[in-house]
């Protein structure tokens, strides 16, 4: 006699296309749950903690942004380590509209939001038919690259950079934006992943020969991609730059492009809300740690090997695979 | 008594993938296991080869699907069912994958000097020059790459692979698969080679009854994990419920 532990889904996955199957209100609590109780406890949040934490949490969307967009190339099966390029690109562009145009605040986002993505696009898209390593390796050089050009040509302030730019009307409506945009591309992405759309950039990703094999261009596709991750990085940048009222080369650090990485990997990659969840527990993990010096990177950099040694899967796979399935001892017969 | 398999159980998750199976394959001998997809063969393979711990370890590490391995692998009266696989490999347990697993990117020569790492470079010249002679058209591509070989290539490539590990028990998984007939009776006439040769024994798992039977010492069935019918090669081919399931008349 052996026991072992068998899985079970709970019943309301049962579904066809998008239509649940609901029986009664604690169905519909147990969709809604999840995707709702995030929300309220951080709004919550945002009225009770103090304005340092406030600028905190605006962070943490905007690294939680950029770590959606790169688990969204991911899917497409492009490892980007440069997503400094995408949040310099947006900063940029928008520091440049704001300061030598003057276009107000309400321009200058979406604008530098669809022209960002659109740019990047244009410059990755020699590099889009390098696969792995080749592709990962150039968007790592480009915002290093961008850093020297802007330093060694003096253009848009040089190494001072831009200042003096236009502010949000009240500091409500740039927490709000921030984390409105974070839960926007979360819901958009995930949706999009789901629908057929996403199976396509999904099967790029396990078997491009297999996606060329249906007759669909995949550079084409992997174009597509790439402006909605891009738009989304460049989103995070313009956002940000009118929160600092500073554009300068600090924008294309590498901690814009390491941070959604890592974030990506302990909240769980492939899900979106992975991502975001991770760079939850990151950013404020490490404005935590701030008081304690130079031990601080010691204790971060500790935490995170932690966390990816105990739950390789993430965190965000290991919660919902609990949440979705429960667990029973049965009864093997054997002898 | 060379191999001993005793009351296999393997779960993927909730599926039943191996149920109660027993096996013995007696040394020089050439067995069989005959089934259709998903009967099980390939995860009776992996359990003998000890594949199926690092499958169950990895699927572990990434929450994916839990996998419970019931029941116990004997090798010349040792047990060996918590050995890890390069264990076995030492022990002389060699696994030739299903769908010819072959390193794309190296020629036919590195494939077989890749495999034969561990062994003595006198060994492995002397094997390689064996799987020449075995498969002359490997000999005439031996500088190729071994993905752009020909799917029967691949095939004869895999088992020279594992050739060079000097097995003592060969295992090979659905060797004929995606073969043309031709092809196919030209490696099972290899097969017959390497044991007149090489006096390894041998146990396969294939789908094509029609081809194997002929050749093999004894055979097993096995459906839905379980193990329906049991004989030498003459009962098997002689008995109805065979011939009418594998023989498709």
């Amino acid at each position: 006699m052996y026991i072992r532990k068998e899985r079970i889904d709970r019943g309301v996955k049962a579904r066809t296309e998008d239509l649940f199957a609901l029986a009664s209100g604690w169905d519909l609590l147990y969709l809604l749950a999840p995707r709702l109780l995030p929300i309220l406890v951080l709004l919550l949040l945002t009225v009770t903690v103090g304005p340092y934490w406030q600028k905190v949490l605006i962070s943490t969307a905007v690294f939680a942004l950029l770590a959606i967009s790169w688990d969204f190339l991911v899917a497409a099966g492009m490892v980007s380590l440069g997503q400094a390029l995408f949040f310099g690109m947006g900063a940029y562009l928008t520091g440049i509209l704001n300061h030598y145009f003057h276009w107000p605040i309400w321009l200058t986002i979406p604008v530098s939001t669809v022209l960002g993505g659109a740019l990047c696009t244009f410059i990755l898209l020699p590099v889009l038919r390098l696969r792995g390593i080749y592709f990962s390796m150039i968007t790592l050089v480009l915002p290093l690259m961008l850093v020297r050009i802007i330093e060694a040509t003096k253009i848009f302030g040089g190494t001072e950079g831009i200042s003096g730019l236009a502010s949000y009307p009240g500091r409500w409506l740039e927490l709000y934006l921030g984390l409105a945009a974070a839960w926007a591309a979360l819901f958009a992405f995930r949706r999009l992943l789901n629908a057929d759309y996403g199976l396509i950039l999904k099967g790029i990703s396990d078997n491009d020969r297999s996606v060329m094999s249906a007759g669909i261009n995949i550079y084409w596709y992997k174009a597509q991609a790439l402006f909605l991750a891009g738009s989304v990085g460049a989103f995070a940048g313009a956002f940000m730059t009118h929160s600092y009222m500073f554009v300068g080369m600090p924008v294309f650090a590498l901690d814009y492009s390491i941070l959604p990485i890592a974030a990506a990997v302990v909240g769980g990659m492939g899900t979106m809300a992975g991502p975001l969840l991770g760079a939850f527990i990151l950013v404020p993990l490490s404005e935590v740690l701030r008081g304690l010096g130079g031990l601080r990177i010691v204790i971060y950099a500790l935490s995170l090997t932690v966390f990816i040694v105990a739950l390789p899967e993430g965190l965000f796979h290991y919660i919902q695979r609990k949440y979705q399935q429960f667990e029973r001892k049965v009864k093997v017969d054997y002898e | 008594m060379l191999l001993q398999v005793k009351h296999l159980m393997v779960f993927y998750e909730n599926a039943l993938a191996l149920n109660d199976f027993s096996l013995e394959v007696q040394a020089g001998e050439i067995v069989a296991v005959i089934g259709s997809n998903s009967a099980g063969k390939t995860t009776l393979m992996n359990t003998i080869s000890g594949l199926i711990q690092d499958i169950q370890i990895k699927e572990k590490r990434k929450g994916g699907e839990r996998l419970t391995i019931l029941g116990e692998v004997w090798l010349n009266r040792e047990d060996i069912s918590s050995a890890r696989p390069e264990q076995r490999v030492q022990k002389g347990i060699v696994l030739c994958r299903e769908r010819h697993p072959i390193f794309p990117e190296s020629d036919v020569l590195e494939n077989l000097h890749i495999a034969g790492y561990l062994r003595r470079r006198q060994e492995v010249r002397e094997t390689v020059d064996f799987v020449f002679g075995l498969f002359p058209n490997l000999a005439g591509h031996k500088n190729q790459k071994a993905g752009f070989l020909s799917g029967g290539e691949q095939q004869m490539l895999t088992i020279g692979m594992a050739l060079v590990v000097r097995p003592v028990l060969l295992l090979l998984d659905e060797p004929l698969l995606g073969l043309s007939p031709a092809m196919q009776t030209k490696l099972l006439a290899a097969i017959k080679t390497i044991r007149r040769e090489t006096g390894v024994t041998i146990l396969i798992s294939e789908q094509f009854a029609r081809p194997i039977l002929p050749m093999i010492d004894r055979g097993y069935v096995i459906e839905n994990g379980m193990l329906t019918m049991s004989g030498n090669s003459k009962e098997l081919m002689e008995n109805p419920e065979v011939v009418s399931a594998y023989f498709g008349v």
